[in-house]
């Protein structure tokens, strides 16, 4: 019987049947279909990325004609950063490597990012930032984001000024704990304005909220209030993007406009998102390492379409390292990666990467 | 109310995180002269359980697990008046668990060690950014069965190895078992590093810890 | 790094070798579908959807209309000159070129 290469969730080589693939393909795509109580992948799905799990070349790539935009997070880290960053430590300025991104990387957006990537960090150089961005928008072409996490957990102790419900919560403290995530909300609402407002200032195109909900439900409230504030204040667009599928409940008892944001996944999250006035959404799907990469692949495309058929602006799915079916390894291989992305293209119908 | 009646109200009370009710049912259970440890291990357990997969699915949230939690301990004490001197307060194994050195994300770890603990393991939580040797003392002076670590970046989880070095280097690592976790952290890290096992997440932990001390 | 890459020759249009920033910049400036912005950037451009990805195609294009081209040709637009063509062309707002023009009064 003919065996197709594949990889585990955490990249490594593997041999498959076609029949095994097409059991990982539906287990993943039923996963899915469970724990977000949306339609699972159609046969005609399942098929085509049969196709593309069982085709023997190394790199697959969408038809002509069906290529999408590909935006980029992380800033220029990847380049000069250090591991930590999955950066490769070449040591250019950061409107080099933006340069570097547009002229030999084929981007269709950019972004800069400060080298610690979250916006607590920045306000205190946010002067930095701009002349920065002001550097880079006039010698680049292509649409410029600054990207930033809004990261909550800074607003904890030991970093910040607020008691942390990571040690509030075991102690039976929950009231201690709903009041520190509730100072911290408004903290960061704050902070995350008044960075993005400065860059508003001097022309950026967009900003990027990366990793919104990684500090859990805090997190999403916060960086929604802050887009509808931008929204309304300034002219740039605003990208979301996630940090996984649902939205972890630290509080549980948070909303937006009514709605809880403890438990959302994608499909329900963009409506928030939308309606805050965002621009693009960006899902997440965190890959699993202890499956294969059909069954992350089967069940992160069943997330990110039932996100895009809810959606009324475009979806960028995030694709990074261990999300959105690449593989959870440093430098993931690209034979997993090209797969990935044409059956986000091809099957779960994004607007971009 | 029969056995099963009593079983499955109990792990409903849990569910709903309701500590008056399912004291009141422990007490009540207690009076019909059936057995304690039972209930704790197909009644209470259960709802544990089902309200572990509630939370691995997002249905329920941190807090409510928390307070479930409690509710469950309280109702155990109750249950403890009438088990055998040796089972009471009896856990399944001592855990010393933390995030590495240079990493501050707890998280993911925080949720483990509520995990472990409502499940019936005592758990010594070092907290973030936690010194290799201090993992080392504290396995010593707690004289721990198993060590965790948690690792959520790459230039961190370096540490989980040097930890398992120490843990060697200090002679305790054969008579522990050790895991490691967190976003950084995979099977082939696991096995790489010699840990005895990785866990992909709060409920994978509790599992491979049962197998190996129920 | 490679990831990216990867991904940008298995699914993306080509930055500006093709037509990749102005579809992106139309996603941006109106919350446009991928299908949409393509159809738009298209019929400003004159040319097929299909057409934007090929760069045999936009390479002339872009050329002619000075709207930046891959490989860097003296006397060719680049930066905000580039930029300030294809806002027009675009019909959109970039911000950038809104402020040289009000700090330039032009």
């Amino acid at each position: 019987m003919a065996k197709y290469l594949t990889r585990r969730g955490d990249g490594a080589l593997i041999e498959m049947t076609s029949e095994e693939i097409m059991s990982d393909l539906e287990a993943g795509t039923a996963d899915a279909a469970d724990k977000g109580k949306i339609a699972p992948l159609s046969k005609d799905d399942l098929d085509i990325l049969l196709d593309i799990f069982t085709n023997p070349t190394r790199f697959v790539s969408v038809e002509p004609g069906n290529e999408v935009v590909v935006t980029h997070d992380i800033g220029t880290l990847r380049v000069m950063g250090d591991q930590g960053n999955s950066g490769v430590g070449i040591p250019l300025s950061r409107v080099q490597g933006i340069q570097v991104h547009e002229r030999a990387f084929c981007a269709d957006t950019m972004e800069l990012g400060h080298i610690d990537y979250s916006f607590k960090p920045v306000k205190p150089v946010i002067a930095m930032e701009q002349q920065e961005m002001e550097n880079a928008l006039l010698v680049t072409i292509l649409p410029l984001f600054y990207g930033a996490m809004p990261n909550l957990g800074l607003y904890y102790s030991p970093d910040g000024p607020f008691g942390n419900p990571s040690d509030l919560l075991p102690a039976g403290k929950i009231q201690e704990s709903y009041e520190a995530q509730e100072g911290a909300v408004e903290h960061a609402i704050r902070d995350m304005v008044y960075v993005c407002e400065r860059l508003a200032e001097v022309g950026c195109d967009g900003i990027n909220f990366d990793t919104t909900g990684a500090a859990g439900d805090t997190d999403f409230k916060a960086t929604l209030h802050a887009v509808e504030h931008l929204k309304k204040n300034t002219d740039m667009c605003i990208e979301v993007g996630m940090a996984g599928e649902f939205v972890l409940g630290m509080h549980g008892g948070l909303e937006y406009e009514g709605q809880q944001l403890a438990g959302l996944y994608c499909h329900d999250q963009v409506k928030l998102v939308e309606q805050a006035g965002a621009d693009i959404f960006g899902p997440v799907v965190n890959t699993k390492p202890s499956k294969n990469m059909p069954w992350n692949v089967a069940r992160a495309v069943t997330f990110v379409k039932a996100c895009v058929e809810a959606s009324n602006i475009p979806i960028h799915v995030n694709m990074g390292m261990g999300v959105g079916g690449s593989p959870i390894f440093e430098t993931p291989p690209i034979d997993s990666v090209s797969r990935a992305s044409k059956a986000m293209v091809e099957i779960a119908k994004v607007d971009g990467l | 109310m029969d056995k099963a009646e009593f079983m499955e109200k109990a792990a409903q009370h849990i569910i709903d995180a309701n500590e008056q009710a399912a004291v009141k049912l422990a007490q009540e259970y207690l009076d019909e002269g059936l057995d304690p440890v039972e209930m704790i291990e197909k009644g209470l357990s259960e709802g544990i359980r089902k309200l572990g997969d509630l939370f691995d699915r997002g249905e329920v949230f941190l807090p409510h697990l928390i307070i479930a939690s409690e509710a469950m301990t309280a109702a155990v004490k109750v249950l403890e008046q009438a088990m055998p001197a040796d089972q009471v307060g009896k856990k399944l194994a001592k855990v010393v668990i933390g995030t590495v050195e240079g990493d501050v994300h707890d998280i993911g770890k925080g949720i483990v060690a509520t995990m472990l603990r409502v499940y019936g393991f005592e758990v010594i939580d070092l907290g973030r950014d936690v010194p290799i040797a201090t993992f080392v003392e504290k396995a010593k002076e707690a004289d721990a069965d198993v060590v965790g670590s948690s690792a959520l970046m790459t230039t961190t989880q370096v540490g989980q190895k040097a930890l398992e070095q120490a843990l060697k280097d200090a002679g305790i690592r054969d008579k522990l078992t050790t895991m490691v976790g967190g976003a950084a952290t995979t099977e082939h890290w696991a096995a790489k590093i010699g840990a005895t096992f990785w866990a992909e997440n709060a409920g994978d932990t509790v599992m491979k810890l049962k197998e190996i001390f129920s | 790094m490679g990831m990216s890459i990867a991904h940008g020759v298995a699914a993306g249009m080509g930055g500006i070798r093709t037509a990749g920033d102005l579809v992106a910049r139309m996603q941006m400036a109106r919350k446009m579908r991928i299908n949409d912005a393509k159809a738009y950037v298209a019929k400003k451009l004159k040319v097929s959807p299909a057409d934007l990805s090929d760069v045999h195609v936009m390479r002339e294009v872009r050329e002619e209309l000075d709207l930046g081209i891959i490989t860097s040709v003296p006397g060719c637009a680049k930066g905000i000159e580039a930029k300030v063509r294809i806002a027009e062309l675009l019909d959109i707002e970039i911000a950038g070129v809104n402020r040289l023009k009000e700090k330039m009064k032009f």
